[in-house]
């Protein structure tokens, strides 16, 4: 497969004066990006996931040529950011903020128009292209063809945005959060569509998100970064795999108390223990491998006179996934 | 890229912002009434008309509504290239526009221009009357003459708006900046305050100004004074051209000036 998008070593770092006086100020060194790389390939979604301010905007502006990197290389659909910049712009489609970025007093028909314009397209060519998103994106049953943007709904202004960034029928989309703020509604209906356009069309897509439960859904494979850094990256799976004795057995028993900690602590490995109402207790048992102490857990509960409510072996979570890799440790 | 396209946006655009605004259709018919008014009231206060035609040579109700309509339909030209890039920045379209492929001299170009066709149709309600009124029915061929004149004294401006427009917004993006070079450009375009009148060194920059000779094309023309008038538009245009690659390059550092900072996507 093709490298539709290749990062390398890219470091960015933002000088901001901060003022210490009525005269005074000095200049506050920000490391947005410390040394990013990863590659995305036609056909498939990769997700930068991280917390606010891990660097993942910053990466999308230098690859949508709206900011320049202090040091690194940064290549999409084979040309270099900093060099080539008017030959990526004809390659990419963008979605930034989903609240700003359209004229008010203008119809949302009228506004993709306007952006279609920009990219030359013309007359029959764009009105197709317009009708065709529309129809995809359903803002023709949202009145997209008579209302002002000003009084678009959240949800209807990503959808246009969405839109925009397909005009020109792009190779390669840079998404920034496309579905923050969003009602579940719009936001699955944008995760479906991107996923097709990856999947059928065979379009990159580099997807930002700090939604663990979005990337999961939508992402082939994602990175995770944070104080930019790219501190993982792999297929969901991959990643969950990936921790060491995070996948859980969550039992809940009733009975008498006192003997829990004795039994667990037979087992050789970490676990917790909550107390719920009339006598019931939650227990999480971490383990690598949970299916060998499954059994044996069972056992020894039912031997000391517990009643198993329910029993069940638990994935990590990619939140955990996040925590482990961010923080060393859960 | 077509030049066409990039012009039927932008009227789609102004005109969707304006007749969508009826205040600002208001405003935009009144303004050269309001104007003109203002600065007759102003004259008679401290002056005569008498004293006025004898020192310009034109009836200042004639010089003030053709004065008002030149400064409206010029300063439009440079106004919305000066504008436009912190408009786009507030309403947040400004990075979508800078990642597009669009040609940004050709976009530059093309803005000013509906919001000028406009200001020009306002010449039918302000100078048209007016002149009828002095002239009769030769004030309407007269006032068909100079709103053609005010048209290509607005277009030959936007060239050197546009190097202006990427200058200031290089050096710094601040409306505070652009409202001292406004009324610059107004005194020195010289439809208030003629050419005739001014000191040798504001008479220097005058010149530099491509829409300055339209409007002295357009005084001599109140005055009857034709002798070579034909001169006057041409050295505009000439100079308007010469203009072309300074714009092209004042843009090119305002684009890079952006994304060296990041161009803000809120």
């Amino acid at each position: 497969m093709d490298d539709a998008i290749i990062v390398r070593d890219l470091v960015k770092r933002y000088r901001v004066k901060k003022k210490t006086g009525l005269f005074r100020s000095h200049i506050e060194v920000i490391e947005a990006l410390r040394g990013v790389s990863f590659t995305v390939n036609y056909g498939e979604v990769v997700g930068l996931l991280g917390p606010n301010g891990a660097g993942k905007t910053t990466t999308i502006k230098i690859l949508a040529t709206l900011l320049l990197p202090d040091s690194g290389e940064a290549y999409v659909a084979g040309y270099n950011v900093v060099k080539e910049a008017s030959e990526i712009r004809k390659r990419i489609g963008i979605m930034l903020t989903v609240e700003k970025g359209f004229y008010g007093k203008l119809t949302g028909r009228e506004n993709l128009e306007y952006f279609a314009a920009l990219y030359g397209l013309d007359g029959r060519r764009s009105r197709e292209r317009i009708n065709y998103l529309i129809k995809l994106l359903e803002l023709d049953k949202l009145g997209a063809d008579y209302k002002l943007l000003e009084e678009f709904s959240l949800g209807m202004k990503a959808r246009l945005s969405l839109a925009r960034a397909l005009l020109s029928d792009a190779p390669i989309l840079l998404l920034d959060e496309p579905t923050l703020g969003l009602d579940p509604p719009s936001a699955r209906r944008i995760r479906e569509l991107v996923k097709d356009l990856a999947h059928r069309e065979g379009k990159a897509v580099l997807y930002t998100t700090h939604n663990m439960f979005e990337a999961e859904l939508v992402c082939d494979r994602i990175l995770l970064i944070n104080r930019g850094t790219i501190v993982v990256e792999g297929t969901p799976h991959e990643l969950k795999m990936r921790i060491p004795k995070l996948r859980v057995v969550t039992v809940s028993i009733r009975g008498e108390g006192g003997s829990i900690h004795q039994i667990l602590d037979t087992l050789g490995t970490k676990y917790e223990v909550k107390t719920e109402e009339n006598g019931i207790y939650s227990v999480r048992i971490h383990a690598e491998k949970p299916e060998d102490i499954f059994n044996d857990v069972m056992k020894k509960l039912i031997a000391n006179s517990f009643e198993i409510i329910s029993a069940r072996i638990e994935e990590p979570t990619l939140e955990d996934v996040f925590i482990y890799f961010s923080e060393g440790s859960l | 890229m077509k030049l066409h396209t990039i012009l039927r946006a932008e009227f789609s655009l102004v005109y969707g912002e304006i007749f969508r605004r009826k205040s600002a259709l208001a405003a935009m018919i009144i303004y050269p009434y309001l104007f003109a008014g203002f600065t007759l009231f102003f004259g008679y206060t401290i002056g005569s008309p008498q004293l006025f035609i004898e020192r310009v040579g034109v009836e200042p109700t004639i010089f003030m509504i053709t004065a008002s309509n030149i400064v409206m339909s010029i300063i439009t030209a440079v106004d919305d290239v000066l504008w436009r890039p912190l408009h786009d920045m507030y309403v947040g379209t400004l990075p979508y526009i800078i990642a597009s492929p669009i040609n940004k001299l050709e976009l530059f170009i093309a803005i000013p221009i509906p919001r000028l066709s406009l200001l020009l149709m306002t010449g039918f309600t302000s100078i048209a009357p007016i002149y009828t009124l002095y002239y009769g029915m030769n004030g309407i061929v007269l006032a068909l003459a100079i709103i053609s004149l005010i048209a290509l004294g607005a277009l030959t401006m936007s060239t050197l708006g546009i190097v202006i427009a990427g200058l200031i917004h290089t050096i710094g993006e601040s409306w505070r900046i652009l409202n001292i070079v406004r009324p610059l450009i107004m005194v020195l375009l010289g439809a208030y305050y003629p050419r005739m009148f001014m000191p040798l060194s504001a008479y220097i920059v005058s010149f530099l100004i491509p829409s300055s000779h339209v409007v002295e094309t357009i005084h001599r023309i109140l005055l009857g004074s034709i002798d070579n008038l034909y001169l006057f538009p041409i050295l505009a245009i000439i100079l308007a051209f010469t203009y072309i690659p300074g714009s092209r390059r004042s843009l090119l550092y305002w684009e890079k000036k952006k994304v060296s900072e990041g161009v803000k996507t809120y």
